[in-house]
């Protein structure tokens, strides 16, 4: 029999239990719909990630007490969290022991999520807060719009100067007032802006211009004088980048007062350490999102078996009058594959339609571009015909060698 | 069909359907097979239509040895030998008359031109060429007989079997079907009629009786 018809016929029959129909078809949607979106999102984060890590500058590497990102049980974290805090006096020394063989040296330290006010205005609560030094603009790449940088003096002196991010100032200071000289309060305390830093725009779908620049060693003495730094360091070249992380890390252990029986108790993060740690992340996500979303489309599948195990029993008497009139058993067997697949396949473009928008949707969330991911989409519905198939397969046999006298007889 | 016998088992015992029948029908036969409930006349017709396969014995279609035969070549000698009029009428409720008339020539691989040129023909033959747009529930009893008639015809078939056609029928309506049954024997068709009523049988040209499996008495009339 022509492949039509068993594609007409098929399609006819689906349609005489529309609802039952859709219910399944929603069963396979649902777990394309979760594999697609999470790779859509991820795939979408993956490609701004490297424009991102990348805007930190070629050459550059940090120094802090903790990797970027911390897997596994309580015993490793806490394993991190009982290194000793890099202080400020450490990081003098390691500036003084690598003078000469770097571009530059910056630190800093963050908090995260501050409340700043000027006048009547108050920002949400997402401000972050740095302590620097003058070496921190040049380190992290920013440039000054307005004003001027972070002083050697305004270190020396801890003096409450405050250089700040672009969004900061204009959420402070909207239409085009002068930010300069004021005096901001950031979490209770008073700075007054010396400078503005040029726009960088956002990485990890994140602002990095929301944040105020304080001179490290007010921060140590104001804020938390127990905070770690983290060390920004530039190489001279990128030949010499390996060759001065080698360096660092000596002089490191030098200025933390390490023996020679000590293992490192700090890290250094590079742009490909941050890359491998966020490829670390979505590996370990999309390996979770496919488990779960696999599971989700074998459950679709024993629904289809069921829905089309019971499809046979109804039509016991149409299979019978079939078979009677001489539809062989492949033609009935093709016929009731077809439905399966149908459903499976329908359910898994659906999922596929949906999914790819909603990741879209979150990507555009996160000022990122948008994506179509090939790989996956293509995968799913592999998978989707896979389980189509191998679930329909026993009711479609079961359907192809019914006795057609058996079939026939009257209930 | 020389000594053919069915036989089931139920638990221990076996019950013999058919036992050691030999039977031989001619091109352009009219038969009837009758018997009482029990005596094996479905049974007989499901071999002859090639639903089932006896247990021993012979049974050759037009040369063709069907005992033999696995269930698709068994389908296929159905499609192409076999034309089928079953009581209950047996039509699929969804489609209309035309597709089910053309529902054998499907199976058969024929092209959808002419199949449907075909169908349309069989149905003016049962006098039912203005009704072919209409679906089985939306006729009346006889009129889905003659549906059904038209798609045992369709194929062209060696032989009609009808399995007790008027059974569902008023008095009126099986003598019209009948009358085409008569008509179609006219033409060449050989057919071979089950049922229990004897002015029904009166129709045909030879009567064979069965009663518990065995052949009691076939006769020309």
């Amino acid at each position: 029999m022509l492949l039509r018809e068993t594609v007409i016929q098929a399609i006819t029959s689906l349609t005489v239990n529309k609802l039952r129909s859709w219910l399944t078809i929603m069963g396979v949607a649902v777990g394309v719909f979760s594999i697609i979106a999470v790779m859509t999102a991820l795939d979408a984060i993956d490609k701004s990630v490297e424009s991102g890590l990348t805007s930190l500058g070629a050459n550059t590497f940090q120094i802090q007490k903790d990797p970027a990102m911390v897997f596994g049980s309580g015993h490793s974290r806490n394993f991190y969290a009982n290194r000793k805090e890099i202080t400020y006096k450490q990081a003098l020394l390691f500036r003084k022991y690598m003078e000469g063989r770097v571009r530059n040296i910056g630190f800093i330290i963050v908090r995260p999520a501050n409340l700043a006010k000027y006048a009547n205005r108050t920002t949400n609560p997402d401000v972050a807060m740095t302590g620097g030094d003058e070496n921190f603009a040049a380190s992290n790449g920013f440039a000054i719009a307005a004003g001027r940088n972070l002083s050697e003096n305004d270190i020396r002196t801890a003096r409450n100067s405050a250089v700040i991010g672009s969004e900061l100032a204009e959420t402070l200071f909207p239409s085009g007032e002068n930010p300069l000289n004021k005096f901001i309060k950031v979490n209770g305390e008073v700075y007054t802006v010396a400078g503005v830093f040029v726009k960088k725009g956002a990485a990890f779908g994140q602002s990095q211009d929301n944040f105020v620049l304080i001179p490290i060693t007010r921060f140590l003495q104001h804020i938390n004088e127990n905070s770690s730094l983290s060390i920004t360091v530039e190489a001279l070249s990128r030949k010499e980048y390996q060759q001065t992380i080698d360096r660092a890390i000596g002089a490191m252990r030098l200025a933390r007062g390490l023996t020679i029986k000590d293992v490192n108790d700090f890290e250094i993060r590079t742009n490909e350490s941050l890359i491998d740690s966020f490829r670390d992340i979505k590996i370990a996500i999309s390996t979770g999102a496919f488990i779960i979303s696999f599971m989700a489309l074998l459950t679709a599948g024993v629904g289809i078996m069921n829905i089309m195990l019971v499809s046979v029993t109804e039509r016991t008497r149409e299979i019978g009058i079939r078979k009677s009139i001489g539809a062989p058993r492949t033609t009935i067997l093709r016929q009731f594959l077809f439905e399966a697949l149908f459903l499976s396949i329908a359910g898994g473009l659906i999922g596929v339609l949906v999914g790819v928008s909603a990741g879209n949707i979150l990507a555009l969330k996160f000022n990122l571009p948008p994506i179509f991911p090939i790989l996956w989409i293509t995968v799913s519905m592999v998978v989707c015909s896979a389980i189509g198939m191998a679930f329909g397969l026993f009711p479609a046999w079961k359907a192809a060698n019914l006795n057609p006298v058996e079939a026939l007889r009257p209930k | 069909m020389q000594s053919l016998c069915k036989f089931y088992e139920m638990g221990d015992q076996v019950v013999k359907a058919l036992d050691s029948i030999d039977l031989d029908f001619g091109l352009n036969d009219y038969a009837a097979i009758m018997g009482p409930s029990g005596s094996g006349k479905s049974t007989l017709m499901n071999i002859i239509g090639c639903l089932d396969t006896p247990t021993s014995g012979i049974y050759e279609l037009n040369g063709q040895q069907v005992a033999e035969m696995d269930d698709d070549e068994l389908a296929r000698i159905r499609n192409r030998e076999i034309g089928f009029v079953f009581q209950t009428f047996n039509l699929l409720p969804r489609l209309n008359c035309l597709r089910n008339v053309e529902l054998p020539l499907i199976y058969a691989g024929v092209s959808p031109e002419e199949r449907e040129a075909r169908a349309r023909e069989a149905l003016q033959r049962v006098g039912l060429g203005d009704r072919i747009t209409h679906k089985p529930a939306e006729l009346s009893g006889g009129q889905i007989q003659r549906v059904a008639i038209a798609r045992a015809l369709i194929n062209k078939p060696s032989i009609i079997l009808a399995d007790e056609p008027t059974g569902n029928l008023d008095t009126a309506t099986s003598h019209e079907i009948m009358k085409i049954f008569g008509e179609l024997s006219e033409a060449g068709n050989t057919i071979i009629l089950i049922t229990h009523e004897e002015d029904i049988a009166r129709y045909t040209r030879r009567i064979i009786r069965l009663r518990d499996g065995k052949i009691e008495s076939d006769k020309p009339q």
